[in-house]
């Protein structure tokens, strides 16, 4: 029986008697029932799966319980709800930013942990940081606006201006 | 936010409701459907006395938005409010059957008869409240679900209250009045899709969320002739699965073996995951396939009946006698649908009955094929449709929902099947190839003689994988007529015909957005291009001459105007600066698809504006304008964000998609093998709608795909002069075209070399010999009772126990997940096996009756209790430097652990080897025995770290290269790097091959936290090694480090800035589209380890400083990519994954290859990277 880890998930501590080497999204969907987290690669490569340790974005599907062990994981659930969503989840669904959706938990995931980093980014800036995750709908351009309006709205990013930008509609 | 799954029967059976019906319709397929049964009618809309509004559709939300417009349109016929109506989608349980959501047909098919239902409805509630109110019909109206007096007043009824009581019941009529577009207020305006917030906060479920009591996970183990579904092979390749190789993983449930069917479950998701990866199944070789490098020629040699579907003037003659004659051959790749999620289902199969929750894109046939495939009637079976990845025409959603019926069958509970990566990529049926021959020419007046286009379109309906490789279903590759999609060009040329090669299909292939009209666009507007180009004309103009239909005529200027199109009548070439140019490409089509002659979605057209760097190759679309024509829009919201998915997804399709095969399969199973469009990649898209209110409302969810990669092309010969007919326009292509070279050919795999293990072992043989016969045997040590750990104090186990781990006991005496210390670890040596004694103080099988004379002996001299000689894999040269104190301390801590009952097996020693007393003159030969003494000119710290690294630390052991007897060698090649486990231990002295040479911070940092940011992460053997390390104090560690650095070369006098220069001239060196290396790096290297790439989780380990890259040996960067790191060797390290599954032995080839070539610029190429490969692939070692 392998020693129990206990993680911190969504501000609710749960201990797993499982392999340390168990990849976390499987615990976080199949144990917590947590939706947010998808299954896209396993390999750390499309971003779906994407999650914050410690206030720092994480792909799920490569990190292991046993890295997880002691820290706080944040999922797309914890970052807010449909009554109270997160600036970042109330400029995606205002940016209308998803087609199929299943990127879009990485989608907010990757830009919450890249916003609390850099706050003001320019669009360009914005785009390196979602660059490693992917979209295959073809959402970017909603997913953009998005990022640019959150950081707006989070009072970072200063106004674009009427400077023709690849997001003006 | 779930799907909706009302039962009609319950609905039907409530009063106060009102229900339109249509008695169910024989949908037939493109394989055999059973008809519905007699009398069974379909339900269309219902309403209750609730306030409840439901609308049924047989088609599916594929992410595009139609449950948000088929609403609109609901609401705005009933006038209801839009949030009101709740719309119920593609179950076959409760929906109409309306036949695959296909050809962008939702809206423009499918919506009709709702449409009417919800006009039927309104005038069916606004009849019954002119009765209550006793006001004629026509004095009504209806506002947000309340019939009141278009006079006004306070009389009025709700729906709600009209239906109190009643069981109305209607037949959808045929002809119904529906409401003039003038008086919508709700479809034609912008509306928020219904489904995204919940999206958004993870409160939506898709199928891969289902879960159903008692479910268990189900992975399946595909073939190796992965994509391929044809031919005699196919269900006949399975020569054996061995069980016994999963039995004793936790939570397996069952194997399942059906013909070349073979699936696991098990009772969690990751424990089915390990079964699958870890089942040995033994497969036939697959058969190889046509060259598909060399598409053309493929597709000329695949067997084809010839349709013609137009033939007006005289081709042959207009052709012979054409001025300028001009025959075109355009080429179009494998692509992939690559959801972005691999598919997923839950099925559950009772004696009552099937369930199917899928997230199919087609629920009706899927029911059919389940039907097939289980040989139960269609109604015993329902399909519960879930939302699931975007699929853009057929992914794997069907295979997988018949895997997890397969799989519940056999275990008699509900089982969840998810797809990996590798399997979605492989198996999904790709957008085929197909190959489009153009003939003709302009008359010398420049008008056009001919056009004779034939087309080949090699693909099929991908029939359910399960059906195939279970046998139920043959493999014999229907023949589908789908090659002609918008093969009619849509000029009007005077002497044209049309041809097309109906072909079973080369891989397994379907439908994906656009079909087969996207490639045949491609070759319709190129050439108009290059005709127009020819006569020196304007392309938009020369286009417009020879377009008559007012709709395309209208869009066509209207794009142009708006994109600023720039008159031109030759290629203009524009510099921007240096070797970048500018260009500017039009083209239009109009998406005809379904049944020849089918009938058309929207118009669209694009102007792409690009930029090319003549130099590199890299084509970057700046700029999209993309117009639109689709009728009345419903939600214009909703069309303009599928413009801009499919002016992405197509564009990305152009550059950068080309799925690539093995000689028997596909061999793209990762996004580094198939890259696609990125963040930074994507152009600026301008969308120019036609607003056509009068007009029927147009399929939008593929048109505007059509014209890409057309415009693209049109848009790099404007800019190069350079004309391109096969997509992708990769860097490579481009540049070889516009200067003539072409890239070298990735390397062929060498032939296996004799390992030189073998012949070490073949020349020793002889050497050791002779040699002993007179040496001494040694004699036994008396076994005593076990001491009681009580006799030692707490203290002397604590610093025993730290020495243990200085000493990594335990990672060569546990085997992975057993007790500690109870031994039994195989440890693969040149000259055999040998396995880790039991160290725990078991009295049979462990140390417990070793006096601390014999642990004493044992630790210097390397003599077993028993006296038997131990082989110096146990590094007994090292440990004979530890004092007496420490060795003590080791004895009490090892004897104060729990015993273990735990029999060692027999050591597996090559001759001479395995002849123990010989190490008695292998000993004489090496081992010298004494404590360390301390080395007066060193300060006290360097000489702590001597002893430590030099004692019970042997590092050593693994990092000083051994002669051919297995000893360490000594003086210069102390620390010069070793061999173990099949890891490289890299040298820790000046002769290392790391370009900034080791410092003590830097030794520091990386023992204490497994990462040093000059050299990598400690990974294979080393990960332990810290691990292990991390109970000895910071002084032991910066000893250790002090000490190792004083073997070191000297010092760069900056090395964070030669650490900066060298990581900015790699990374400015990368070129992610060149090669299958570059690829393969960008997609599954570089969001972790990329300079500039996104703040994630753990170490961001520069590979352009990593030791492991600038080796003289690939060997652990090939292990790492295999293998990745599966336990850390600290928790703040993050996790590499596994690439073993993901990447055959040439693509890990080429990515090593590239890895060396940009990261290492100045060291010498690896030789023979690929059959290291295979070699470390097949000898995966015990780290």
């Amino acid at each position: 029986m392998p020693d129990p880890v206990t993680l911190t998930v969504n501000g609710t501590d749960h201990t797993f008697t499982l392999p340390r080497e168990t990849p976390l999204i499987y615990i976080l969907r199949n144990d917590l029932a947590l939706n947010g987290p998808k299954f896209g690669c396993g390999l750390g490569e499309c971003g779906a799966c994407t999650v914050l340790l410690d206030g720092v974005a994480a792909r799920s599907c490569v990190v292991t319980l046993g890295s997880a062990e002691g820290r706080a994981v944040t999922t797309l659930e914890g970052l807010g709800t449909p009554e109270a969503p997160h600036p970042v989840q109330v400029a995606f669904i205002a940016e209308q930013a998803a087609q199929c959706g299943y990127c879009l938990n990485g989608m907010i995931m990757a830009t919450t942990s890249f916003l609390m980093r850099h706050p003001a980014p320019t669009e360009a800036e914005a785009r390196d940081a979602l660059r490693y995750n992917l979209c295959r709908c073809g959402t970017h351009v909603e997913i953009l606006r998005a990022v640019m309006r959150a950081a707006q709205e989070m009072g970072g990013a200063p106004d674009q201006g009427a400077a023709e930008t690849d997001l003006a509609p | 936010m779930t799907e909706p799954t009302p039962a009609p029967a319950d609905l039907l059976a409530r009063t106060g409701t009102l229900a339109i019906l249509r008695p169910a319709q024989h949908v037939k397929g493109l394989v055999p459907t059973t008809p519905p049964p007699e009398g069974a009618l379909d339900i269309f809309l219902y309403v209750d006395d609730a306030g409840t509004v439901m609308a049924f559709n047989g088609h599916v939300d594929l992410g595009t938005g139609i449950r948000t417009a088929l609403a609109q349109i609901v609401a705005e016929e009933l006038d209801v409010p839009l949030d009101r109506v709740v719309m119920v989608l593609g179950h076959t349980g409760g929906t109409p059957n309306q036949g695959a959501t296909i050809a962008s047909d939702s809206i423009q098919v499918s919506a009709i008869p709702l449409r009417r239902a919800a006009a039927q409805a309104r005038h069916r509630l606004v009849a019954l409240a002119a009765e209550a109110l006793d006001v004629p019909a026509d004095d009504l109206m209806v506002t947000d679900g309340v019939v009141h007096p278009r006079a006004g007043g306070n009389a009025g009824l709700s729906y709600a209250a009209i239906l109190a009581g009643r069981q109305e019941r209607l037949m959808l009529a045929e002809t119904v009045a529906v409401k003039p577009v003038s008086d919508y207020r709700i479809v034609g305006q912008r509306m928020p899709r219904v489904d995204i917030p919940a999206k958004a906060t993870g409160t939506f479920a898709y199928v891969h969320d289902v879960r159903v009591p008692g479910m268990l996970h189900g992975r399946v183990v595909r073939p190796p002739y992965a994509g391929v579904d044809a031919g005699d092979f196919i269900g006949h390749s399975l020569i054996g699965v061995d069980e016994s190789s999963v039995a004793g993983l936790p939570g397996v449930v069952a194997v399942v073996t059906m013909g070349d069917f073979v699936g696991v479950v098990a009772e969690r998701e990751e424990q089915a995951a390990e079964a699958a990866r870890r089942l040995v199944v033994r497969w036939k070789p697959a058969p190889p396939l046509p060259d598909l490098k060399d598409l053309p020629n493929a597709l000329r040699a695949n067997p084809s009946r010839t349709r013609t579907l137009l033939d007006t003037g005289d081709v042959d003659a207009a052709r012979a006698a054409a001025a300028y004659p001009m025959d075109r051959t355009y080429v179009w790749p494998y692509q992939m649908h690559a959801s972005i999620g691999p598919s997923c289902a839950v099925a559950d199969v009772t004696a009552q009955g099937v369930t199917v929750w899928s997230g199919t894109q087609n629920p009706f046939p899927l029911r059919a094929d389940i039907a097939l495939l289980l040989g139960l009637p269609e109604d015993v079976i329902e399909i519960i449709r879930f939302e699931a990845a975007g699929c853009y025409g057929r992914n794997c959603a069907d295979d997988v929902a018949a895997d997890a019926a397969l799989l519940s069958r056999a275990v008699g509970r509900p089982v969840r099947v998810q797809l990996t990566r590798e399997q979605e990529h492989a198996w999904e049926p790709k957008g085929a190839a197909q190959l489009m021959e153009v003939k003709g020419g302009l008359n010398a007046d420049g008008t056009v003689a001919a056009y004779d286009f034939s087309t080949r379109y090699p693909s099929n309906a991908a029939t359910t994988l399960a059906l195939l490789l279970t046998g139920r279903v043959p493999a014999d590759n229907p023949i589908f007529e789908m090659g002609d999609r918008t093969s009619i060009a849509p000029y009007a040329y005077d002497n044209m015909r049309v041809v097309v090669h109906d072909m079973a299909p080369l891989v397994r292939a379907a439908w994906l957005r656009g079909v087969s009209a996207l490639p045949n666009s491609f070759a319709h507007e190129s050439y108009v291009d290059e005709l127009a180009t020819a006569a020196g004309v304007d392309p938009v103009e020369f286009r417009l001459r020879h377009l008559h239909d007012p709709r395309a005529v209208d869009l066509v200027k209207e794009v142009a105007e708006k994109a600023g199109w720039e008159h031109r009548t030759g290629p203009r070439q524009e510099v921007v600066e240096g070797d970048i140019v500018r260009g500017q490409g039009f083209a239009y089509a109009l998406y005809v698809h379904s049944k020849f002659p089918g009938y058309g979605a929207a118009w669209s057209a694009w102007v792409a504006e690009v930029e090319v760097n003549k130099a590199t190759g890299d084509v970057n679309v700046t700029r999209v304008v993309v117009g639109q024509d689709s009728g009345l829009m419903i939600n214009p919201a909703g069309i303009e964000h599928q413009i801009h998915g499919n002016v992405i997804q197509s564009t990305s399709r152009a550059l950068k998609e080309e799925v690539s095969f093995s000689d028997t399969a596909v061999a793209s199973r990762e996004w580094g093998a198939y890259p696609i469009l990125t963040f930074p990649e994507v152009p600026v898209i301008k969308v120019v709608l036609m607003p056509r209110p009068e007009e029927p409302p147009l399929g939008s969810g593929e048109s505007a795909s059509v014209p890409s990669a057309a415009a693209i092309a049109n848009a790099i010969f404007d800019a190069t002069g350079v004309r391109f007919r096969e997509p992708p326009f990769t860097p490579d292509r481009v540049r070889a075209a516009l200067t003539g070279e072409t890239p070298p050919p990735e390397p062929k795999p060498h032939k296996k070399k004799r390992s030189w293990f073998a012949m070490a072992g073949a020349a020793l043989a002889g050497a050791l010999g002779m040699a002993t016969i007179a040496l001494p045997i040694r004699g036994a040590i008396a076994p005593i009772a076990p001491p009681d750990p009580s006799a030692f104090s707490a203290e002397m186990i604590a610093r025993g126990k730290q020495l243990a781990a200085l000493g990594d006991c335990a990672v060569c005496h546990t085997v992975p997940g057993g007790v500690a210390n109870a031994g039994g670890r195989a440890m693969e040596t040149p000259f055999g096996t040998v396995y880790a004694t039991n160290l725990t103080p078991d009295s049979d099988t462990g140390i417990g009756r070793w006096s601390y004379a014999a642990f004493e002996r044992a630790m210097r001299e390397g003599i077993s209790r028993d006296g038997r000689h131990l082989y110096p894999a146990f590094p007994y040269t090292a440990f004979t430097k530890a004092s007496d104190t420490d060795l003590q301390a080791l004895y009490a801590y090892l004897m104060s652990q729990p015993p273990a009952s735990a029999p060692v097996p027999e050591a597996k020693m090559a001759f001479p080897f395995n002849i123990r007393p010989l190490m008695a003159a292998w000993n004489m030969l090496f081992l010298m025995t004494g404590q360390a003494v301390a080395d007066p000119a060193r300060s006290p710290q360097w000489n702590r770290g001597a002893y430590l690294v030099e004692g019970l630390g042997h590092c050593g052991a693994c990092h000083t290269p051994r002669n051919g007897l297995g000893a360490e060698k000594t003086g210069a090649a102390y620390l010069a790097g070793g061999m173990v486990d099949g890891w490289e231990a890299p040298a820790l002295t000046a002769l290392s091959k790391a370009p900034i040479p080791w410092t003590e911070a830097e030794l520091y940092s990386y023992l204490r936290t497994g990462f040093s940011p000059h050299h990598g992460t400690a990974a294979g053997p080393m990960a332990p090694v810290v691990q292990e390390l991390a109970h000895l104090p910071d002084a032991d560690i910066r000893a250790m480090a002090v000490y190792l650095a004083s073997f070191s070369g000297p010092a760069p006098a900056d090395p964070e800035t030669k650490a900066a220069t060298l990581q900015a001239q790699a990374t400015a060196a990368l070129r992610p589209l060149d090669t299958l290396g570059g690829k393969l790096y960008e997609g599954a290297c570089a969001a972790c380890h990329s300079e500039s790439g996104p703040t994630l989780f753990g170490v961001r380990p520069a590979l352009a400083l990593n030791t492991n890259v600038h080796a003289a040996r690939p060997d652990n960067l090939v292990r790492v990519i295999l293998d990745g790191i599966p336990s850390p060797a600290a928790r703040d390290l993050g996790d590499m994954p596994a690439f073993r599954d993901s990447l055959d032995d040439g693509q890990v080839a080429a990515l090593v290859r590239y890895i060396r070539a940009k990261f290492a610029p100045d060291a010498p190429a690896w030789e023979s990277v690929e059959s290291t490969v295979a070699r470390l692939r097949s000898a995966p070692g015990t780290h």
